[in-house]
């Protein structure tokens, strides 16, 4: 069936004009624009650097996407709403202080605790963490209509305030916090299974339980078809019936949640947690969405397309790593691929106008 | 003709854009270039700064190393007073940097562990 | 027919000649093969019901719509304005029904926007002394006694209006259109503008006049012409016009098999409604009855309260006072949400903003209203979305390629009957439905009628607001006038005539 579908086209496009046909073949190529300079970039480097396309090489980038890819499903849901989520790399930042703080053996931010507490009393306290920022963040959207960039640029500053205060406490004194517990750390990065020698951590697992968790909310569930509406016509959903404020603040904290999660696996990942852990986090993640094709004209994005816009990022990102490029140049580089994916996202509104 | 302004149809975050499709190919095309031209700069500048704070003691010359590779272990500095214990990633000397395991994965700073 | 609206060119009397304008939007043909010629020294009244295409073809004039084909000559040289911009400066001038104005800022801020006088010519700051007195100048003229810098928020309506009159003028407009300028004036501002209408055409302007109220334009205008579903129907003086020659121009058609046969059974009272007003807008103690299986139509010029009725009822408006019973039951309605649970459902009048979510699919916009129905455990069921879609699209006819089209590629006939079928898929024993036919061609038009019809006879009540008249009279049972914002009166639709609603649609505007 699939390839009478593409026979069908085949054909369509071979009765057009030749200016048709070359209209087409541009289009192609312009909506397509990022795909081709990424693919061509990471061919290009696995030519320079063959190591690139070795086994340990690929598992590490698909652990790094699987580290980025929990922030992304969250952010992408704000995106949907037509809007965004500046304060996810704090939230990351707060609660990776906050797991690293507790799964310790020095307990420098609580001098007077002995034992660590267990996990997942941690990973709940965190998870709430994150659903109460996204609850403020969420709440403010809704109710006071501002704008979302608005709302969340003040959490990310009151957010950043807590980390820096947090970190101020007991004997402390705003150092970076290491020393995690064993059981924290190999839950996180222990072996999930080996290939050779190379081993994958756990967290890759994490990270495909709650693609299709989030998949699941996104497609299944009434909150997600609600989701999407309140993205393409928020009028609409309100005279379709839809709570509209319950919706958009089910959105944040979900979101919130994300981030937490994020924030709790990057501690253990990275062993140590500071003011800078999860810094501009949240540029990598809406880079990702809308390379995967989650629009800003609202209401249109799926799970898939920001699984395979965190892997491209990290794919070009640990190959250009791999060339020794200058961080300072991959500031400027993962900029204009936000430009270029935000241009071409429009590019395939405006046509269809 | 085709781009005739039917009413408002997108909302969201495009809800304004003002710009044609063709100047937006340009846009993207001219993007386009300047990042392959990014990237281009950035591979044929390859390789990772590797500074040295002495923290006291006498200098030590920057390196530029690629990824993967061990650090070229420079001449320890000396520091009056002092014995030299190795170079640390952070400066609160808590990480130590290992010459014979640890590889280069970005620039960076090493600073250097003293004991009385 | 059309050639002969259409003086041969050269005609030093004419200033604007349109001839032949066509405008199709998807799936409506908007304007068929129009022609309008406007001599110096008249006023030419442009009539025709709501949705004939009077503003499609000022907007076609003005750059707003690029027309498909056809010309336009001003002074018998052919221009094409891109932007209501190029029209002014090229003295074509449009005062606004919906005024577009900068409220924030002062009049002679809003009178001068775009083309700001400078100190001189070396001095490219903007000179407000000089603002000050052209503006003060063009009042004088108009007889207009406003400050030129009063903040425009401060002004009534109709004082906004004049600085809008006032600048058309400042431009030396030599056409000048007037869309509906009288709705929102008191009769003493009515007379003042029409005094100042009288002096541009005394001048050799060329006057577009666009209203409904018959008095108004037998008394203003020398020239009339009326349209209809696009069409050019006649231009003629407007000594030979009676009301009732207008009105049959106007609505004209026959309307034997453009309406189903009416074969639904009134029952017994279902909604009723007391003493409705509302808090942000003019609607005020309307209270009437509607009964099972009937269907009720709601009458009455733009702006009469039709929509805010219907808004009200169904709680996405904010209520002052009044009662809602449902089968003698009191509800409340505060929301869409707790409307939806009381068995209300409302098509909203502007389908493209607060109706169909454009980028979404067929089976996304069916079932958003009904989507508990599809539950299993917390999960929809694919399986059930699409039976209950596949039934919206059998049960509505929509042609459309597959569930999983995207409905802004459908027309607007198919884009309502989805938005129907989410509606009809809650269950509701009262369908608020507001223009439920706009924007939509003939065929669909008579589907839709159908399908209401069909759903009174299910022994639903159908609350259905229109301007059409003769729909109200094709379609409904009774049929409510607004007027103002009150319920003017209460008619049957067997019985009565466009006059009698064109009266009672009056009584309080």
């Amino acid at each position: 069936m699939a390839d009478k579908k593409i026979g069908a086209k085949g054909q369509a496009f071979a009765q057009l004009s030749p200016k048709d046909k070359m209209k087409k073949v541009g289009d192609l190529l312009l909506n397509n624009a990022m795909y081709i300079i990424i693919i061509l970039a990471v061919i290009y480097i696995s030519i320079k650097v063959p190591a690139f396309l070795k086994l340990p090489s690929i598992v590490n980038v698909v652990s790094l996407t699987a580290a980025k890819l929990p922030i992304a499903l969250g952010i992408g849901g704000c995106i949907v709403l037509t809007g965004t989520d500046i304060s996810a790399g704090r939230v990351v930042g707060l609660t990776a202080c906050i797991s690293a703080s507790l799964l310790t053996t020095t307990f420098k931010v609580f001098p007077e605790m002995t034992s660590a507490p267990p996990i997942f009393v941690v990973l709940l306290l965190v998870l709430g963490t994150g659903a109460i920022v996204g609850l403020v963040n969420g709440f403010s959207v809704a109710k006071f209509k501002l704008h979302p960039f608005i709302v969340t640029l003040s959490t990310q500053l009151i957010v950043y305030g807590v980390i820096l205060m947090y970190l101020k406490n007991g004997t402390n004194n705003g150092q970076t916090l290491s020393g995690l517990t064993d059981s924290y750390r190999s839950m996180v990065t222990g072996t999930l299974f080996s290939i050779g020698s190379v081993a994958v951590p756990k967290y890759v697992l994490y990270a495909i339980i709650l693609t299709i968790v989030m998949w699941i909310i996104w497609n299944k569930t009434t909150f997600g078809k609600n989701m999407f509406a309140v993205g393409s016509n928020e009028e609409a959903a309100n005279v379709s019936g839809v709570n509209v404020s319950r919706t958009i603040i089910l959105v944040f904290v979900l979101a919130g949640v994300m981030y937490a999660i994020t924030g709790f696996l990057d501690s253990a990942r990275i062993a140590s947690a500071n003011a800078a852990t999860g810094f501009n986090y949240e540029c990598d993640a809406i880079a990702a969405c809308v390379i995967g094709g989650v629009s800003f004209v609202g209401g249109i994005g799926r799970i898939s397309g920001i699984v395979v816009g965190v892997l491209l990022l990290q794919i070009i990102f640990a190959g250009l790593n791999f060339l020794s490029v200058d961080a300072n140049m991959l500031y400027i580089i993962k900029g204009l691929i936000i430009l270029i994916a935000c241009a071409i996202d429009m590019r395939k509104y405006l046509v269809r106008k | 003709m085709e781009e005739e302004k039917s009413p408002r149809q997108l909302r969201g975050l495009y809800d304004r854009v003002n710009i044609s499709v063709g100047t937006l190919n340009v846009v993207i095309i001219a993007l386009s270039i300047v990042l392959v031209a990014c990237l281009a700069f950035g591979i044929s500048h390859r390789g990772y700064q590797i500074s040295f704070d002495s923290l006291g003691g006498t200098a030590v010359e920057d390196q530029k190393q690629m990824y993967g590779e061990l650090l070229q272990v420079p001449e320890a500095p000396v520091r009056e007073g002092y014995t030299f214990t190795g170079w640390y990633r952070d400066k609160d000397l808590t990480v130590l940097w290992d010459q014979d395991k640890d590889t280069i994965t970005e620039s960076m700073t090493l600073y250097a562990g003293w004991q009385e | 027919m059309e050639k002969q609206a259409a003086k041969p060119a050269g005609d030093g009397n004419v200033l604007l000649r349109m001839e032949g304008i066509n405008k199709s939007f998807p799936g409506v043909k908007a304007l068929d093969n129009v022609s309008l010629t406007v001599k110096a020294g008249t006023v030419h009244a442009l009539m025709g019901e709501n949705g004939a295409g009077k503003s499609t073809l000022m907007k076609c004039l003005f750059g707003v719509y690029n027309k498909d084909s056809g010309n336009i000559y001003l002074e018998g040289r052919e221009v094409n304005f891109k932007t209501s911009k190029e029209a002014l400066e090229n003295g074509v001038a449009m005062v606004h029904q919906e005024l577009n104005q900068a409220l924030k800022r002062n009049v002679m801020d809003n009178m001068w926007l775009g083309r700001f006088p400078k100190v001189s010519k070396w001095c490219p700051l903007t000179s407000e002394s000089k603002m000050y007195t052209a503006t003060k100048e063009v009042f004088e003229e108009l007889e207009v006694h406003v400050d030129p810098k009063t903040v425009m928020s401060r002004m009534p309506v109709s004082q906004r209006q004049m600085v809008e009159i006032a600048k058309a003028v400042s431009y030396h407009s030599k056409v000048i259109v007037f869309d509906e300028p009288t709705s929102s004036l008191t009769e003493e501002e009515v007379e003042h503008l029409f005094r100042i209408i009288n002096m541009l055409r005394d001048r050799g302007c060329g006057i577009i006049y666009i209203s409904h109220k018959m008095e108004e334009i037998l008394r203003i205008s020398d020239e009339v012409t009326i349209m209809r579903d696009g069409q050019w129907i006649a231009t003629r003086p407007a000594k030979e016009l009676t009301m009732n020659e207008i009105i049959r121009l106007m609505v004209g058609r026959e309307l034997t098999n453009r309406y189903p046969e009416k074969d639904n059974k009134v029952g017994e009272p279902l909604l009723e409604v007391k003493g409705l007003t509302a808090s942000y807008s003019q609607l005020k103690d309307v209270s009437f009855t509607a009964r099972r299986g009937e269907v009720l139509g709601v009458a009455g010029l733009d702006g009469s309260g039709r929509t805010e009725l219907l808004e009200n009822i169904f709680g996405i408006a904010t209520r002052k006072g009044g009662e809602i019973y449902l089968d003698g039951k009191r509800v409340l309605n505060r929301n869409a949400r707790e409307s939806l649970a009381n068995k209300f459902a409302m098509l909203t009048e502007e389908r493209r903003a607060t109706g169909i979510f454009a980028i979404r699919d067929i089976q996304a916009n069916t079932t958003i209203s009904s989507l508990k129905r599809y539950k299993v455990g917390p999960f929809l069921s694919d399986k059930k979305l699409s039976e209950s879609t596949d039934w919206g699209i059998q049960a509505m006819k929509t042609k459309t390629p597959s569930q999983k089209t995207q409905i802004r590629s459908l027309s607007g006939g198919n884009q309502q009957k989805v938005i129907l079928a989410r509606w009809l898929l809650t269950e509701p024993e009262v369908l608020l439905l507001d223009e439920p036919t706009r924007g939509i061609d003939v065929g669909a038009k008579y589907e839709i009628y159908q399908l209401i019809l069909n759903l009174a006879k299910e022994g639903k009540t159908v609350l259905m607001v229109s301007s059409e008249m003769p729909e109200l009279l094709g379609v409904c049972d009774r049929i409510l006038v607004m007027s103002g914002g009150q319920l003017a009166g209460e008619v049957d639709a067997k019985t009565t005539t466009q006059e009698e609603i064109m009266t009672l649609a009056a009584k309080y505007a």
